[in-house]
């Protein structure tokens, strides 16, 4: 097979490096940086050093579990202070002293007061609280998308504020609660840091943290893959907060004394600048916002109160570490809104060469067995759809049978796209049936098709822009269900049968129009489906990108024994894949059979006012040409 | 990102080098101040105060006319980690006192740290009485909450009202505890709350709580709240115009100019005060002062209170006859009748929240009318 279309701006090698080997010296390297900082203030500035390094990894503590949320749903949470007001009243109040407790909060409940608990027992009853808060509120909270779901975690700030201050017999309302110990120093807050910055790293690559970048990017089409997207949604959220909720206590246990204001809008503009500030979709971006941050406003706020240098009295200007971080805001806002570190993770390009070599990625998988003929067909019955003012398929009944490509063709606004649509659940019918063996598809959610052996393509390329190719098509193989080695082996086999070994780093926003819908079809193809539904699969395309396109589709088909619906304006591509077409028209079909039937069918030479015959007789692709 | 950030720590290390080193001639007082936040407007006049008179003192030779006051100040934005954070740093620094920030959150915090090494930690103008309950080396000088509501209910008692409605937040400490304490002695001394209302802090819209307190029959003589601005010109303006006639008593707060400039709503208005410029009395006399030399008008009383603390640390140190840090806070702890120019203050036998008298006074045509000044028996203040 050639590979002559492979996109050409993107120049790699052939070989890539096991991508367990690059996660793990990328973490790694994440972790020197943080470790590097850290030790670093510690060893040029003594005790200042050391107290500004235990502050600033509270922060990276805070932002790594406000990311494995944020970072990876891309929905940006202001509910995570409420997280750690939680974590810091539940450990204050279960680590105090019992003498000092008895008089600072005499009305405490009896099964509160008294526990004397020792840090890790209270750190298991935070996580616990943070768990269970945000396993509540996620039931409401998850409902949302995008903004409004943003705007609802504003108001479980408000809610947890308003409640921490009424419930005074256990907060002290708004006033300062204290006498838990200070635990939190520079050891400690630096574990804790890297523990957290560990733990955003392995869920933002995990299956779970992977399907959530798919979902975020795109929604539809991670479900066509059999993404539960609220599931997903609802693992980061649950983790994130119980996360932020364990870091809130060391936060508490540092400050020593706070009230609920501590925990409220401040906190939360400057955990979500530092996030903005760093790179919303990365860890690298989390961490390196919370660096920049820290670096910019211990250093101004030395110098803020006025100083001498080489006899030069500069004047005090207090406010001016405020006005600074306001200024980088704006700055990285105007000119790097996708923040710092924009959407890559920080990496050393030279040791991932090498890694190419030290360990290679897996070999491909076996191509899946060919599927025995007879499997389920896809059947449609009575099939309507109509939206207002508009019939878009009307009593549509056909075939879609199992192992073999039928073509679907028709003018602009036929309805062939918006049958694809209820096929997979983003449209319910009107009226009618699709039936898959014995299944009622309109019974199942849209997620749930792409477990059936269903998948879909989309009219307009849909892929998950900020994922790499890669990644692309591990949504696809690890939302089939498998794991580890074997998903990354999948995704190398998708990749070379759809000609892309050559672009697996690339990050799908950067791809040709062609290799983009390429990209879209492998990643179908992960899911090892048994049916598989084109939308105009070729459109955009180039002669040559098309012909190979039909090559590789047939092979695919051979090869695998893959049913597809394949609809295409290109009727020449059609004709010569297809030995089944069915012809929609305003709705309705109006023709059904092999080429040479439709071809002469007068509703559709009408249809296509007799393009279609003059085209038939120029078909270049043929049944033979491509096996060989 | 590793290289901008050693590039930085240089520059940091660098200017570290430029500030003055420690001189042991004189008393070294580190300051705690937001100058930006929330408490911005009361640390701000606080610390100008404070530094005018330090000023003052150095310019007689200092504490005993032979040791000048050193300051360092710190920003703290009003943020109760950066507070501790600076207060660490103050403390490396050998500092004899440390005053804190005018609130609850940061003075508690600092005062853990400064109990533990034994540093006295005064409070700019926190007047939450619970402050102090941190340790023995932590005071108050601003009057209490407790203590302006006992004024203030007395007073009320005295004019012959019956009946009050409290309108209270429960987003801050002071706006909370101010309505109850008013509430605890209007009613002991045979007064009756006939209802309440809870606000949120920069609430929009009363005309909610305003109806229920229009519906309240009879209409109750007196209406109290600790609100501040912005929600107390929106509250008395929404009062006012539903035609509520009941006497309207605040705290301290309402003691600005732009309260007074609200106009005809806020005729009659009774509120606390830390204190009053009489007629030659000191305070006018360092109003006078402070305008000449800074050209500011010191407009509300933490401008006084400040220069007080100045005043007490000094009459604190030379007491003690040494500037040892817990001979200091002893030496303080145990002032009666110290004098103060915003009025004279009393530790010994408190919890080291001071007992100063409390200033009654109304608002007439945009004026501050002094009323009365009292001390409240120490018996008669409740409990915090």
């Amino acid at each position: 097979m050639t590979n002559a279309t492979a996109d050409r701006s993107v120049n790699r090698p052939d070989r890539t490096a096991s991508p367990f080997a690059v996660h793990g010296t990328r973490l790694a390297l994440i972790i020197l940086v943080v470790l590097i900082a850290a030790l670093g203030l510690e060893a040029v500035f003594g005790r200042t050093g050391e107290r500004i390094a235990t502050q600033m990894c509270v922060s990276i503590a805070a932002i790594a579990a406000l990311a494995i949320f944020s970072g990876n749903s891309g929905i940006i949470s202001f509910g995570h202070a409420a997280f750690m007001a939680l974590g810091a009243y539940t450990s204050g109040i279960l680590t105090s002293p019992a003498g000092i407790q008895r008089s600072l909060l005499p009305d405490l409940p009896t099964a509160l007061a008294g526990w004397e608990m020792s840090i890790p027992m209270a750190n298991i009853a935070s996580l616990l609280v943070g768990l269970l808060f945000a396993a509540i509120t996620g039931l409401a909270l998850l409902r949302l998308k995008d903004a409004s779901a943003t705007i609802a975690t504003l108001g479980i700030l408000i809610i947890v504020h308003s409640v921490l201050i009424g419930a005074r017999h256990i907060t002290k309302g708004s006033q300062t609660f204290y006498g838990q110990p200070r635990i939190t120093t520079f050891e400690v807050a630096l574990l804790l840091a890297l523990v957290m910055v560990a733990l955003a790293y392995l869920f933002r690559e995990s299956r779970w943290g992977l399907a959530l970048r798919a979902v975020r990017d795109d929604e539809t089409a991670a479900e066509t893959l059999g993404v539960n997207a609220r599931r997903a949604r609802a693992i980061a959220w649950i983790l994130s907060g119980a996360l932020a909720a364990v870091v809130g206590a060391y936060y508490g246990h540092m400050l020593g004394a706070f009230s609920p204001k501590e925990f409220y809008f401040t906190l939360t503009f400057s955990l979500v600048a530092m996030l903005v500030i760093g790179g919303l979709t990365t860890v690298s971006g989390a961490v390196g916002g919370v660096l920049v941050v820290t670096a910019l406003q211990d250093s101004l706020r030395q110098i803020e109160g006025g100083f001498t240098i080489s006899g030069i009295e500069v004047p005090a200007f207090f406010g001016m570490t405020t006005v600074a971080l306001g200024l980088l805001i704006l700055a990285v806002i105007y000119f790097r809104p996708e923040g710092l570190f924009g959407n890559r993770e920080l990496r050393l390009p030279v040791l991932e060469r090498a890694l190419v070599h030290i360990a290679p990625a897996r070999e491909a998988a076996a191509t899946p067995q060919h599927r025995a003929p007879g499997g389920a067909d896809l059947v449609i019955e009575g099939l309507t759809k109509t939206f207002v003012g508009l019939t878009a398929t009307d009593d549509l009944s056909f075939t879609i049978a199992a192992g073999r490509i039928t073509g679907l063709i028709g003018p602009n606004g036929a309805g062939k796209s918006t049958l694809v649509n209820m096929l997979t659940g983003q449209y319910a019918p009107t009226a009618g049936t699709m039936r898959y063996g014995a299944i009622k598809l309109s019974d199942v959610a849209s997620y749930g098709i792409a477990g059936m052996g269903i998948a879909r393509t989309f009219q307009n390329i849909r892929l998950f822009h900020r994922l790499t190719v890669r990644e692309n098509v591990l949504v696809a193989a690890q939302a089939a269900g498998h794991r580890g080695a074997k998903a990354e082996a999948i995704v190398v086999r998708e990749l070379t049968a759809m000609g892309l070994q050559d672009i697996v780093s690339a990050e799908a926003s950067s791809l040709s129009y062609g290799a983009g819908r390429k990209v879209e079809i492998a990643r179908c193809l992960a899911m090892d489906p048994a049916i598989l539904l084109l939308d105009e699969p070729a459109a955009g395309m180039n002669p040559d990108e098309t012909r190979e396109l039909g090559v590789q589709l047939l092979r695919i088909a051979a090869e695998r024994g893959v049913g597809m619906l394949l609809i295409e304006h290109d009727l020449e591509f059609v004709n010569a894949l297809c030995t089944h077409i069915i012809v929609l028209n305003r709705g309705k079909k109006i023709a059904e059979g092999t080429p040479a039937e439709i071809g002469g069918h007068p509703a559709v030479v009408e249809a296509y006012m007799g393009r279609a015959r003059a085209r038939r007789d120029n078909v270049q692709l043929t049944q033979q040409e491509i096996t060989t | 990102m590793t290289r901008s950030i050693t590039a930085l720590m240089a520059g940091v290390s660098t200017l570290a080098l430029g500030l003055p080193a420690y001189a042991a001639d004189d008393y070294f007082i580190g300051v705690l101040s937001a100058q930006s936040g929330y408490l911005a407007p009361y640390d701000q006049p606080s610390l100008a105060g404070f530094r005018f008179c330090v000023d003052e003192i150095n310019a007689d030779g200092g504490i005993n006319g032979t040791t000048p006051i050193r300051l360092d100040v710190r920003d703290t934005r009003s943020d109760t980690a950066e507070t501790i954070k600076a207060a660490q740093e103050l403390l490396d620094r050998s500092v004899r006192f440390i005053v804190s920030p005018a609130d609850g959150d940061p003075t508690t915090a600092v005062g853990q740290l400064t109990v533990d090494e034994g540093i006295p930690t005064m409070t700019f103008a926190g007047t939450a009485p619970v402050l102090t309950q941190v340790g023995e080396y932590v005071f108050g000088s601003y009057p209490a909450d407790n203590l302006q509501a006992t004024v203030t209910a007395q007073y009320a008692r005295e004019l012959g009202f019956k009946t009050a409605y409290i309108v209270k937040s429960p987003d801050a400490a002071y706006t909370m505890g101010g309505p109850e304490y008013f509430a605890e002695v209007f009613t002991r001394e045979g007064g009756e709350i006939v209802g309440e209302s809870l606000y949120s802090l920069n609430q929009p819209d009363f005309s909610a709580i305003v109806t229920t307190i229009k519906s309240v029959n009879p209409q109750p003589d007196v209406v109290m709240t600790s609100a501040w601005e912005p929600d107390f010109p929106a509250f008395i303006k929404a009062l006012r115009g539903a035609g509520v006639t009941s006497q309207v008593i605040g705290s301290d707060v309402l003691d600005t100019p732009t309260i007074r400039g609200l106009g005809s709503v806020v005729d009659g208005v009774i509120h606390a005060s830390g204190g009053f410029a009489e007629e030659g009395s000191q305070h006018a006399d360092f109003n006078a002062r402070f305008l000449e030399a800074t050209g500011q008008k010191a407009d509300n009383n933490y401008y006084v209170n400040g220069c007080d603390i100045a005043y007490m640390i000094k009459t604190a140190v030379e007491t003690a006859g040494t500037d040892d840090p817990s001979a200091v806070r002893d030496a303080l702890a145990s002032i009666e009748n110290g004098d103060g120019i915003m009025s004279d203050y009393t530790f010994a036998g408190t919890e080291r929240m001071p007992i100063r008298s409390v200033v009654v006074a109304r608002i007439e045509d945009g004026e501050k009318i002094f009323i009365r000044r009292t001390t409240p028996d120490a018996a008669d203040v409740p409990a915090p």
